[in-house]
């Protein structure tokens, strides 16, 4: 039983970790929030739902989820963002909030505020690996967000974009002397951030089988939660927190009551502020 | 009147008692994402007095904001500590904190929201915003005003010349929340309906929007930006179905391309200057 | 003579930089004492540490034999401890006379008053107050500017009437001089011997070493955080070891 809740809240918290690595990479890069991150989950969602619907197979669906979120991450960064480069961190904030509400508008327009759900999803078959099951949809899932995971990881952590990223994140200004490509190293960032969000939507959307053009706001929120679990600024605190969270929130749904969810959540987050703001793993050490 | 227009009415009315609310906090240079909670806060408490125990309306709205004003005290003190990002982040997440407890809390209807709530009439909604509106054109011309500024433009400085940072803060953020408890109790006895999804944190995210919009350098434009951002949805309605996607696109559009907001402060002593024929330069 | 303020064996790291380190000094009521030494000495950071901005990693600091290191910055100031910045802060919404009226709430005893929106005979007091504190500073003729549209050297002494209006006994100047042209320099000198003539006592931070000599009884060098030198201008001018701070720096 135990065992069985923990395989479903690590599939559950990887698709949180997507949403969070973007929320981080951004924050790192640019030290400002991205509020519509959120909705480009729900963007990532609808477009592999739109894909569905054509008859195309799961992997398709995932790349469309990946590019058509990544790009509009993109729009978001080039709207919000780069005129607003000089101003406070508040300002591209609530820029991307008003964003958001036209995301979540245009979304409803083109999908109607009724739930949409893919056309043949949660296939049946089940796997049994002792006496614990695990579905095909979350073996597909664990799969892509662990590979992501592991991938960005690498990116960062070894290629030239990652050394850039990681010294645009530390001081921008020298970076740039240095022969960074500020513009570039942020709207990668951007693409990537939203690329990873728009995945974990169509994955999400796989096991809940439904979303609707408000879902953003409330993934939006768990990503943010996650990183202030893992630490702001720190990736992998980022991944660990999303997990994290799905552990929490598989726990609570099966031990507590799945109503307060969101309460238990919420509180996390709250107590997480105010007692231990800077979360697990500060970012200085160890990135 | 036209229900029509009484409803569009009472809804500027109490979004101007929002915009307010998140003006307060933002005359100190304190974002709040969290005002939502406090607004659930006066909804719920003033609702269950009046519809659970029969109160009148008028203490219970009292009751309503106080409770609000109290929680912003106890919550005040530990959130002020945060910075930048955190802080906008504590307030958020404290008003899903207070959001999800009403979605819960089945004394107050929990996920069925509450009903049976009536009273509040237009002419209500506007003197309490009279009653607000003079009390920030008092405050913004007496030295607690003047410090406001202060603390809002440098508060560094501001320490340096003795003044109390933390309780300017505090007391600002204590104002915010009794204004957006009466707000609250308003609209529940208004709405006659309430749930927990009216104060999600897009409500809170909007009173903000309001502020900025209309401009922050003085109280005028946040009434200014509840005005009209009340009445753009109404404007657009030409635009049938696309109307919300065309007001969410105007937002965006005003943030970027005139991010200090439609009223300044400059504006405002050139308009008091040319009206008292002392604008000679 | 009685002493104003006192720095007992203050250390302050920042992480891994010991930006001050094992500082004592006296600064005895009516003394206009130079705190001088090279970029990157640690002198802001003493100002920072006294009107308690930062706190000290070890010792302590003293005022009139109370221990403020700890208090915070607002106390400290309500003290009688008032200071300008390096980088100059004024405040962008106010005008030059609402940045005195401003800093006047500091010695304020009854505060509730503050929030009365009328002109009462106690608020016209104290704009006269006002007036006379800018006249002092030269700069009652501009006083509905706006604070920030003032030239360079009006907005130093605007700060510098800033921090008087809060009526302190110690003043800290953190390189008043930055920037000015001669005529202006002359102008701050002026102020300065009026203002000790007055009674202040002042600690101050200065790069021009001319103003330094002529105006201060008594200076503090501090090189790596740490004292290097201190006493009479004569005297420290010949130090060999202050020479050698100062040489040892490209300046
Ligand atoms: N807030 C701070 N955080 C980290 N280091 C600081 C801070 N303030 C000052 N320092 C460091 O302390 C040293 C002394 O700085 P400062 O007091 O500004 O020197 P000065 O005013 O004499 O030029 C410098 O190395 C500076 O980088
Ligand atoms: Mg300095």
């Amino acid at each position: 039983m135990l065992g069985q809740q923990l395989v479903n809240g690590i599939t559950l918290g990887s698709t949180y970790a997507l949403i969070a690595i973007g929320y981080t990479l951004v924050l790192g890069v640019l030290k400002k929030l991205n509020i519509a991150h959120g909705e480009l989950f729900m963007v990532g969602a609808f477009a592999g739902i739109a894909l569905a619907a054509l008859g195309a197979p799961l992997p398709v669906n995932l790349a469309a989820a990946f590019a058509v979120a990544g790009l509009v991450a993109v729009a978001v960064e080039r709207v919000c963002f780069h005129p607003l480069r000089h101003a406070s961190f508040l300002s591209p904030m609530l820029t991307t909030i008003a964003f958001g509400i036209l995301l979540q508008n245009v979304a409803t327009q083109m999908f109607g505020s009724e739930p949409s759900r893919f056309p043949h999803s949660a296939e049946p078959q089940q796997f049994a690996i002792g006496s614990l099951s695990i579905s095909a949809v979350q073996i597909a899932i664990l799969a892509t967000a662990f590979t992501l995971m592991f991938g960005l990881d690498l990116l960062v952590r070894r290629t030239r974009w990652g050394i850039a990223l990681r010294a645009t994140s530390d001081d921008p200004e020298t970076a740039a002397q240095h022969g960074v490509h500020p513009s570039r190293i942020t709207i990668t960032t951007f693409f990537v951030s939203g690329a990873l969000a728009g995945v974990a939507g169509v994955l999400t959307t796989l096991v809940y089988s439904q979303v609707t053009p408000l879902i953003g706001i409330r993934q939006g929120l768990i990503g943010m939660v996650a990183i202030v679990i893992g630490g702001l600024g720190n990736l992998r605190g980022a991944m660990i927190g999303g997990l994290a969270l799905g552990l929490i929130e598989t726990m609570n749904d099966a031990y507590f009551y799945a109503g307060y969810r969101d309460f238990v959540i919420f509180s996390v987050f709250f107590a997480f502020l105010i007692f231990k703001p800077e979360g697990l793993f500060p970012a200085q050490a160890g990135r | 009147m036209n229900v029509y227009y009484e409803g569009v009415l009472a809804s500027m009315g109490i979004n101007i008692l929002l915009a307010l609310s998140a003006y307060a906090m933002l005359a100190t240079d304190r974002l709040s994402l969290g005002n939502a909670g406090f607004m659930a806060i006066g909804a719920y408490v003033s609702s269950f007095l009046t519809v659970e125990l029969g109160w009148n309306l008028y203490p219970a709205l009292a009751a309503g904001a106080c409770a609000a004003a109290v929680t912003g005290a106890l919550v005040g003190l530990p959130v002020l500590r945060l910075q930048g990002i955190y802080f906008v982040m504590g307030t958020l997440a404290f008003g899903e904190v207070v959001r999800t407890f009403f979605q819960n809390f089945e004394p107050t209807g929990g996920a069925y929201g509450m009903r049976g709530m009536s009273g509040t009439s237009l002419e209500m909604i506007a003197a309490f915003v009279a009653v607000f509106v003079l009390l920030f054109l008092a405050f913004e011309v007496s030295r607690a005003g003047r410090a406001a500024y202060a603390v809002r433009d440098d508060d560094q400085a501001a320490r340096s010349i003795g003044i109390n940072v933390t309780g300017a803060r505090l007391l600002a953020l204590v104002s915010g929340a009794l204004i957006a408890g009466i707000a609250g109790a308003l609209f529940a006895h208004y709405a006659l309906y309430i749930e927990s999804g009216n104060f999600n944190f897009l409500v809170s995210a909007n009173a903000v929007l309001f502020v900025i919009l209309g401009g922050m350098q003085t109280f005028w434009g946040a009434v200014l930006g509840a005005v009209i951002f009340t009445l753009l949805p109404e404007a657009l309605r030409f635009l049938a179905d696309w109307r919300l996607s065309a007001y969410g696109a105007l937002l965006v559009a005003l943030m970027v391309l005139r991010p200090e907001g439609l009223l300044t402060r400059t504006f405002l002593i050139r308009l008091w200057r040319a009206r008292s024929g002392r604008d000679a330069a | 003579m009685s002493v104003i303020l006192e720095a007992r064996g203050v250390d302050k790291r920042f992480g891994g930089v010991a930006a001050v380190e094992r500082l004592s000094f006296c600064v005895d009521a009516g003394e206009l004492v130079g705190l001088i030494g090279p970029n990157g000495a640690g002198k802001t950071t003493v100002f920072n540490l006294v009107t308690g901005v930062h706190r000290p990693t070890a010792g302590e600091i003293l005022h009139r034999g109370t221990r403020i290191s700890g208090c915070d910055p607002t106390a400290i100031a309500r003290r009688g401890i008032a200071r300008t910045f390096q980088n100059i802060r004024l405040f962008p919404s106010l005008t030059v006379l609402e940045h005195i009226l401003v800093a006047q709430a500091c010695r304020a005893t009854v505060r509730a008053t503050q929030f009365w929106p009328f002109r009462t005979a106690g608020e016209r007091e104290r704009r006269r107050q006002a007036l006379a504190v800018l006249d002092g500073v030269g700069l009652s003729a501009r006083r509905d500017e706006a604070a920030t549209h003032l030239p360079y050297g009006a907005q130093r002494r605007l700060e510098i009437a800033r921090a008087l209006a809060t009526g302190p006994e110690l003043l800290l100047l953190d390189e008043p001089a930055a920037g000015l042209n001669d005529t202006e320099t002359a102008d701050l000198r002026r102020l300065l011997d009026a203002l000790r003539a007055q009674g202040y006592t002042i600690l101050l931070v200065e790069h021009d070493m001319k103003l330094v000599m002529q105006v201060c009884s008594r200076i503090l060098v501090l090189n790596f955080g740490r004292l290097i030198a201190s006493g009479p201008p004569a005297q420290v001018r010949s130090d060999p070891g202050v020479i050698d701070a100062y040489l040892g720096v490209a300046h």
